[in-house]
């Protein structure tokens, strides 16, 4: 929560043509927007950006790059408040143990919020009115 | 009646002995004779007789001593036909106390000698049976045995308190534990539901009048469980069905079976179908997207602009065809439908084919294709389309992952009866991590520099998969941001 009147994005997906559609509507939309390739990409512009919400995918260099990334960025004392909004096209676990439990249960998953793709952006900018309005507000 | 049969006679007068043995020659039997007691026994001892005439009266060991002999043995067959001048009924039961089987009394006529050899003979003939009845009995059951303890499944048998009265070895092994008596079902399963299904399919046994009530009839119809059995990491499927005896339930009878296998299949099938849904979805998100931005009009003014996301979603839906192409294709392939020739190929050929049709595309990125192939021919047994698709996948990647002006060199050669084709780029490498999954379906290396590369993740699986119809293989080695060379072994036809 910066209290900077334009809310930094950042958005991490390794599709590119998704980063520049999201970027764009979101930019027209009144939102700075960063974007990020890969997790660890993800991970280094963070610190430099300080974003007020994340974009995340599920699914980028390993099957759980996602999970790995929201786990990375709650457990940084720095970062740990910042919402994070996971995107995936396959919202069921791909890849993980077929052994786990109900598709209900994500104490796996560090996200605020798991959206699946392909995401309305009109839906998408309520979200992220929610969640950073929300912080606004505190 | 003429059966070979061993008979012994015993008797201290000469006479009597080749009196009887010679009308029982007369029948086909082999006759031994002995004079007293003793050369008896010893006689008995060496041989199996399945008659004996026995003489009652002798000096030293009598006819009794000699029929409580004979009857001592273990598995006695011997029928014993007591020979004497006495006719009174003491001295017949006399001698039916000691074992004999019949009364001859001197003097005797040959018919009465045959008579009464009659009767030893059908006596004979019953023990005879018997024993194979009783052979065959434990041969069945020795083969019942050995069917349970030959089942790949586990077999196990309750009675109606729910413990345990048979259990085979594989059973046992699946349970991780060895029989011992009264064990119940709750010290086998820790599956609670499980223990619950096993003990109501019992707990109606006893009540005749409820296993007749209509509503009881589905635990007359059994259960089916899977449970994951986590030691040894298989996945087991238990089925509890009711053991019925003349209407009514006796026990529980349980088969376990390994499925782990179909079960693995299972997951890999689910886990194949959420990688086609997410493919499916990206390509679809992606042109959605673009054309939402296009709609909110941001870029009226800019039809460059305009342009270049139409473009993208042109590039978008192309990639998104040729998946559900390369879907359809896998789909067939596995299904068999797909219509092939066997063929003798040059694999010079179809390198030469394919190299001369991705010249166009590497030559855009100034990208240099080299290649070396045999000087005499590189016969391969296959269906021609099969051939192209691993070498233009091949090919592709080759050129699709390198750098601008790096180049791709191909070198065929034939050792020992193999054809090694290698492709090695100039391109961008991969990690250990990426070469260990490469070949699954939908894997694809992403990374910072593989953003902007298209492709399915499906052609190096086809490659592997069509390979190995063929006894072919393939390998791969690579370093990154120096380049992979991939080989490719193929039998001679």
């Amino acid at each position: 929560m910066q209290g900077t009147t334009v809310p930094n994005i950042l958005i991490v997906d390794d599709d590119t043509d998704l980063l520049e559609g999201q970027s764009l509507f979101l930019t027209q939309h009144g939102y700075r927007v960063e974007t990020a390739k890969s997790m660890e990409e993800g991970l280094q512009k963070i610190t430099s950006f300080k974003p007020d919400l994340i974009l995340a995918d599920l699914m980028m260099e390993q099957y759980d790059s996602g999970v790995v990334f929201c786990k990375k960025v709650k457990e940084n004392p720095v970062t740990a408040r910042t919402p994070i909004i996971m995107q995936t096209a396959a919202p069921q676990e791909i890849g993980f143990s077929p052994y786990t439990g109900d598709a209900g249960d994500r104490k796996w998953l560090m996200a605020e919020e798991v959206l699946t793709k392909p995401v309305a952006l009109e839906h998408l900018l309520k979200k992220l009115e929610q969640y950073i309005r929300g912080a606004a507000d505190e | 009646m003429s059966e070979s049969l061993n008979v012994l006679v015993i008797d201290d007068e000469e006479g009597m002995r080749e009196g009887i043995k010679r009308i029982l020659a007369k029948r086909g039997f082999q006759v031994k004779l002995a004079q007293n007691g003793e050369s008896a026994i010893e006689l008995l001892d060496k041989n199996v007789f399945d008659i004996a005439f026995v003489d009652l009266k002798m000096p030293g060991i009598d006819g009794f001593k000699v029929t409580e002999y004979i009857n001592n043995k273990i598995g006695n067959r011997t029928v014993v036909v007591i020979v004497s001048a006495l006719a009174t009924v003491e001295a017949a039961v006399e001698v039916t106390r000691h074992g004999a089987f019949d009364f001859l009394v001197k003097p005797f006529t040959p018919a009465d000698l045959n008579h009464v050899t009659d009767r030893a003979v059908l006596q004979s003939n019953l023990i005879r049976d018997r024993e194979e009845y009783l052979s065959q009995l434990n041969g069945e059951r020795n083969l019942s045995r050995q069917l349970i303890n030959a089942m790949q499944e586990g077999l196990l048998v309750l009675n109606i308190r729910a413990e345990v009265v048979l259990i085979n070895p594989k059973a046992e092994f699946f349970l991780n534990t060895k029989f011992k008596p009264s064990m119940h079902a709750r010290d086998l399963f820790f599956d609670k539901k499980l223990v619950r299904a096993i003990e109501d399919t019992v707990r109606f046994a006893d009540d005749t009048k409820t296993n007749r009530h209509a509503g009881k009839e589905e635990h007359a119809k059994g259960i089916t469980r899977v449970f994951e059995y986590v030691q040894n990491g298989s996945m087991l499927q238990v089925r509890v069905d009711p053991l019925v005896r003349e209407g009514r339930v006796n026990g529980v009878i349980m088969i376990i079976q390994d499925i782990t296998e179909v079960w693995k299949a299972e997951q890999d099938k689910n886990r194949f179908v959420s990688m086609v849904a997410h493919e499916l979805k990206s390509p679809l998100a992606a042109i959605i997207n673009y054309n939402n931005v296009i709609q909110t009009g941001m870029f009226d003014e800019q039809p460059a602009k305009i342009h270049e996301l139409l473009e993208r979603c042109n590039i978008r839906a192309d990639a998104l065809l040729e998946l559900i192409g390369d879907l359809l294709y896998i789909n067939k392939r596995d299904a068999g439908k797909i219509e092939k020739s066997i063929v003798e190929v040059d694999l010079r050929d179809v390198l030469k084919k394919q190299l001369d049709f991705y010249k166009v595309q590497a030559d855009k990125r100034r990208i240099t294709l080299e290649f070396s192939v045999p000087d005499e021919p590189a016969q391969v047994r296959a269906d021609q389309g099969d051939l192209d698709r691993i070498f233009m996948n091949l090919i592709s990647n080759g050129i699709k992952y390198n750098r601008d002006g790096g180049s791709l060199a191909v070198n065929m050669k034939r050792t020992d009866g193999v054809i090694v084709t290698s492709f090695s780029d100039t391109g961008i490498g991969m990690s250990r991590k990426d070469m260990d999954n490469l070949f699954e379906e939908f894997f694809r290396v992403r990374n910072s520099k593989t953003g902007s590369i298209s492709g399915t993740g499906l052609g190096l699986a086809t490659v592997k998969r069509v390979l190995s119809e063929y006894n072919g293989r393939i390998t791969v080695e690579s370093e990154e941001d120096v380049g992979s060379t991939f080989t490719v072994y193929l039998p001679v036809s």
